[in-house]
């Protein structure tokens, strides 16, 4: 299954540089077998709230996931995003990524998010 | 921005033929990809002996083709100019920014999703990250916003087809390109007290095409 999960960064050019590629690695190895991906981050990167490196990885792959779900349309793969917040159930979480990661139900280019921290803040 | 008082612009890596209205442009010509570069530009701040009250993030190239084609030098290059460079000079700049003043990054209305543009949307997408972050850790003392524009009639897009270009405009509500004045409004809004209540925000200037 192709799932990403966005690994904690400093606020280190080289660091983000270097996890931001390895999800285009994983997206584009996706893309061409043709196979759907998730990318997973934590909903407190997408507003910024833990850094600005994190931040620049989390809402970088969102962006770079809404592209892809457009190339990927006509092929039948998808490209989705799961955002967890600290209260949400890890085993949860792993659920909707391998659900996302092999059958979408023809959800692409969409953000899931878990827990309840996400709920009256700014839409990412 | 001409008649709203003298001040000094430093022009990063553009033409140094600029300059009109009231406002002197010290054009600093630097490779922002780099640590030196940025030092460049810092130490021109600080010969300028004004407070520094405004950045804009405005460096930005495109390398597109679709995610199976993308090349690694590709995806890496647009990565370090787009976002890379703003990261350094925002750091940098914050640091000897007066109280009170702005910053404003150039996003592109690419950051929801634009085909070909894996490395260019995600690019985008981070430097919206970045504006966030940037405007949590700085406030209250510096605000930092976004603009994301769409179609812009500039040397860029003259370099799209013309059928390509036809398409894309008859999916704009508003039925033309924006024009580089248009982005400077908004870019100056966000820069002047007249946004002094807004900061992490994204401004997308696209005539309407996001809805359509």
């Amino acid at each position: 299954m192709n799932i990403h999960r966005a690994s904690p960064v400093g606020d280190d050019w080289g660091e983000v540089r270097a996890e931001l590629t390895r999800g285009f690695e994983m997206a584009r190895a996706a893309a061409l077998a043709e196979q759907s991906f998730v990318f997973v981050v934590h909903h407190d990167d997408l507003l910024g709230k833990r850094g600005a490196g994190n931040a620049m990885v989390a809402t970088g792959l969102l962006s770079a996931a809404r592209t892809a779900a457009l190339e990927g349309v006509r092929k039948g793969w998808a490209a989705n995003v799961l955002a967890y917040d600290d209260e949400s159930d890890p085993k949860i979480v792993t659920e909707w990524a391998e659900r996302l990661a092999v059958d979408s139900l023809g959800v692409t280019g969409e953000i899931i998010r878990t827990g309840s921290s996400h709920l009256g803040k700014a839409l990412p | 921005m001409a008649g709203s008082g003298p001040f000094t612009v430093i022009g990063v890596d553009i033409s140094p033929e600029l300059g009109h209205g009231g406002e002197s442009i010290i054009p600093v010509q630097v490779d922002l990809t780099t640590d030196d570069g940025v030092r460049q530009v810092a130490s021109a701040v600080e010969a300028a002996k004004a407070p520094l009250v405004g950045l804009v993030n405005n460096a930005g190239i495109t390398r597109d083709s679709r995610l199976v084609n993308m090349s690694d030098e590709d995806f890496g290059s647009v990565l370090e100019v787009n976002l890379g460079a703003a990261f350094r000079l925002s750091t940098a700049m914050a640091d000897l920014m007066s109280d009170g003043g702005a910053i404003v990054n150039i996003s592109s209305r690419s950051y929801l999703g634009n085909f070909g543009q894996f490395n260019y949307s995600m690019s985008k997408g981070a430097l919206v990250g970045l504006t966030r972050a940037m405007a949590v850790s700085l406030a209250p003392h510096i605000r930092v916003n976004a603009v994301a524009p769409g179609l812009i009639d500039t040397e860029m897009t003259h370099q799209i087809p013309d059928e390509v270009l036809e398409r894309a405009i008859s999916n704009i509500p508003m039925a033309r390109m924006g024009t580089p004045d248009e982005i400077a409004n908004v870019v100056w809004f966000l820069l002047t007290p007249l946004s002094s209540y807004i900061t992490g925000h994204v401004l997308v200037v696209g005539g309407g095409r996001s809805l359509s």
